[in-house]
């Protein structure tokens, strides 16, 4: 053999080893195999975390990792009803005013430390202390006192009865009081090699590339399976497509245009790749500027909420991988009050009442008018697809009825800063995430109309008032639930906003991963993900994830 | 005007342009759809007989939403054109013919604007504007008079020292008949030239916009915007971006192919 064959031999074999290992094209994904530990999974994130200190980072990112490094006291089971984590048990007292959470014995930290209630204690002095540059101290501002009367309990006690405090409590991550004692929280290293007590712990942090978290031995929930979770930082959703397609990463979240059109027409796709549907966590809505005319006119409101054709939406937007909504939670769980139905689709109706509302058309020009004033009004929404779209049937259909809407996208930053924190729009098209405790006070009350505050819609109904303040207070569940149901009830008939849909979670995983809860339950395809597996036989062909 | 279209390159933009005018202007009696028309049991059908460019996102015709879009790339592109040619030609005929003071005054000025990115001066102006059709052609018209300006100087200031200009100079004709009878006919094929060939960057400018969500709003179509709505679908619906990214293409060839040929048929300097 010459040299010049050698060589070229040895280059075709180095050419060869490069790229990506492909599995088995033989492989049956869909054979049943035995749970075992390890192996890789790897998910994509559109932006890299600035750091996993989860209150202080506060974006996306930071949490979804973090979420698998530290505990909370509490967290919500499959069923999105409150379960003890760090804490064992709680108790509530009589007049409602202190909780006492008793936690797991012998938890330990991933440095091998003892996790106590004093390390709760820190946390919770963290949140709230003034230097501290977090969102989330509010909530736990509500509490008067704070203590530890063992090592085994934590004591909190209210000003008076506050109801969602159990839910902020599920939202706290508690941090190690031994290594963060003393230092700056804001700009402490720690944030760059955390230290938890859940199920993965860091492994490494490649800046701009990947974050990969390998298995806790010492997890206070008991171990988890998958050996390692990569998430590589991957900004555009078409290449995270691209990706998860090329066999690089095993999950995504897919939108309907790839679950619906993609997938069915790829059977070398669905044979490898599971697809699955959960409860969204947000609803998309029309919200009227209600300080402006002709909004403030109830009639008006409805007559739009009667014009807009929601199916139409759920079918056209989300090719029918949404639900409708009437009320202003998960669709499906206990807040939901099950009586309300949606405002059907009804143009007759809503001529009737812009007619009762004085609205004719006095000039023949198609549009409705009244005091020689017509019926028009701005749409303002953000650079997002799904709501663009929403916005442009929304109009074709209120031009049905002769109702001119125009449509205006802005970019993210000038619709908030420009338009919403200064009430100067007429309309809106936008969602809310849904937080899991059904207070929406927030939202709703009328005290919360300032600008920078949510409700800037200045929605102001004194029974909804009155509602909201005695949900918060009102920690028997049954009535809570009946409580949030008469405001749900309100909110619907008063028509502020126009609910326009729910979309399903998509989330897109590979078939080598096991173990996956199919349907998802309310808390989503996730919430087991502790016990997913990786057969061997199904492992990508990797020397090792570094 | 036979000079130029003799230019087999002038020829081939001008046919182009002519085309997609004659396009633009029977849009509403070819299209076989209502652009603005939903239909959301067709939404991303692919190319076929009843939907010859296929359908977008919200099941409406691409095809026909293509026509009605070149009657706004088109619109714009003359339009904001003309705004700049205009005050290129004041400007520039000010600068050349009186010279001096105002001379520096204005070329500083275009040494300014011509430092600044125009897009991003667009993208900043739109910003704070309502975006509408109206809006975009006054900006980029606002914004693009520059080279105009320097045409017009340029020639003005060759023009200003030849025999025939002097010859009426001294026969006392005033500056207003020097300049629109002597002057300014005289500058026009550079000024001709340079139009056409703004109308392709205006073209340009426009899609850029629309496609950033800055320009024509919806429901209204422009080949920006509907390149913007294939964006999200590239890896399945090609048609919503090849479509109008041809269109834009072959547009802008027009003009160019139309400007360049131009300058080559009537520039003397230029012919070989």
């Amino acid at each position: 053999m010459s040299f010049t064959r050698l060589l070229c031999l040895t280059l075709l074999t180095l050419l060869a080893g490069c790229g990506e290992p492909q599995q088995d094209p033989n492989v049956d994904y869909d054979q049943v195999y035995p749970a075992v530990d390890g192996g890789n999974m790897i998910n994509a994130m559109t932006g890299e975390p600035s750091g996993l200190i989860p209150m202080i980072a506060g974006e996306s990112a930071a949490s979804a990792i973090a979420s698998n490094i530290f505990n909370s006291l509490l967290k919500y089971d499959k069923n999105l009803e409150l379960e003890g984590e760090l804490a064992e048990s709680w108790t509530i007292s009589p007049d409602h005013r202190t909780i006492t959470f008793k936690l797991k014995p012998d938890m330990k930290w991933a440095d091998g430390q003892p996790l106590t209630s004093a390390d709760v204690l820190f946390t919770w002095k963290l949140v709230t202390d003034e230097n501290t540059r977090t969102p989330y101290g509010s909530d736990y501002k509500l509490v008067i006192k704070a203590e530890t009367p063992d090592t085994r309990t934590f004591r909190v006690s209210y000003q008076e009865p506050y109801a969602p405090a159990l839910d902020t409590w599920a939202g706290l991550q508690i941090l190690p009081k031994h290594l963060l004692e003393g230092q700056d929280i804001n700009t402490t290293a720690f944030a760059r090699n955390p230290v938890g007590s859940h199920y993965y712990k860091l492994e490494q942090w490649r800046n701009g590339e990947r974050i990969s978290l390998i298995r806790n031995p010492l997890a206070t929930q008991g171990e988890a399976r998958i050996e390692r979770l990569v998430s590589r930082f991957i900004p555009d959703a078409a290449s995270q497509f691209l990706e998860l397609m090329a066999d690089n990463i095993d999950t995504m979240n897919l939108n309907p245009i790839q679950y619906a059109r993609i997938f069915p027409s790829r059977p070398d796709l669905t044979q490898k790749i599971g697809l699955y549907k959960e409860l969204g966590n947000s609803y998309t809505y029309l919200g009227f500027n209600l300080k402006r005319k002709p909004f403030d006119d109830i009639r008006i409101r409805q007559a739009i909420n009667y014009a807009i054709n929601k199916q139409e939406l759920i079918d056209g937007v989300l090719l029918g991988l949404g639900e409708p909504v009437s009320s202003p939670y998960k669709p499906g769980t206990r807040w939901t009050n099950p009586e309300l139905q949606p405002y059907p689709y009804d143009a007759q109706k809503a001529i009737a009442l812009l007619k009762e509302a004085g609205y004719a058309d006095h000039d023949g020009d198609g549009i409705l008018d009244k005091d020689g004033k017509p019926l028009t009004f701005e749409m303002l929404t953000n650079q997002n697809k799904q709501r663009e779209m929403s916005a442009v049937l929304i109009q074709r259909r209120l031009k049905e009825i002769g109702i001119d809407a125009r449509i205006r996208v802005l970019e993210w930053a000038s619709f908030i800063g420009r338009f919403i924190k200064t009430g100067e729009f007429d309309a809106v098209v936008l969602g809310w995430s849904l937080s899991l405790d059904p207070d929406q006070y927030s939202i709703w009350h009328s005290s919360q109309q300032a600008p920078g505050q949510f409700n800037f819609i200045g929605y102001n109904n004194p029974q909804v008032d009155r509602l909201l303040e005695q949900g918060r207070l009102e920690l028997d569940i049954e009535k809570r639930t009946k409580i949030y149901h008469e405001f749900a009830r309100l909110l619907l008939e008063d028509s502020p906003i126009v609910y326009l849909y729910a979309g399903y979670g998509l989330p897109a995983i590979h078939k080598r991963i096991k173990g996956i809860d199919d349907p998802a339950p309310p808390a989503g395809i996730g919430h087991n993900s502790h016990e997913w597996y990786i057969p061997q036989p199904l492992r990508r062909l990797e020397i090792s994830a570094q | 005007m036979r000079r130029a279209l003799s230019n087999p390159m002038a020829f081939g933009g001008f046919l182009i342009i002519a085309v997609i005018m004659m396009l633009a202007l029977a849009a509403p009696l070819i299209a076989p759809f209502d652009p603005e028309a939903i239909d959301v049991k067709s939404i991303l059908l692919p190319p076929s007989s009843t939907h010859w460019m296929g359908t977008d996102g919200l099941g409406r015709d691409v095809f026909s939403r293509m026509l009605f879009g070149a009657r706004v790339s088109l619109m714009v592109g003359i339009v904001a054109v003309g705004i700049a040619t205009l005050i290129g030609i004041v400007l520039g005929s000010i600068s050349g013919y009186y010279r001096g003071w105002v001379d520096v005054f204005i070329m500083r000025l275009v040494d300014v604007m011509l430092s600044i990115p125009t897009f991003f001066l667009i993208l900043a102006v739109i910003a704070f504007l309502t975006p509408s059709i109206w809006n975009i052609m006054i900006v980029i018209g606002l914004t693009s008079w520059m080279g105009v300006t320097r045409l017009v100087r340029a020639e003005f200031l060759s023009l200003r020292n030849r025999e025939f200009v002097m010859a009426s100079e001294t026969l006392g004709a005033r500056d207003g008949r020097l300049i629109f009878r002597h002057l300014l006919p005289n500058s026009l094929t550079p000024i001709i030239v340079s139009s056409v060939l703004g109308v392709a960057s205006a073209v340009l400018v426009e899609s850029g916009l629309s496609f950033l969500g800055l320009g024509v709003q919806a429901p209204q179509s422009s080949w920006g915007n509907i390149l913007t709505d294939g964006k999200e679908y590239i890896e399945f619906a090609w048609w919503l971006s090849l479509f109008p990214g041809l269109a834009i293409l072959i547009t802008v060839l027009g003009y160019n192919l139309l400007g360049e040929g131009l300058r080559d048929a009537l520039d003397p300097r230029s012919s070989n």
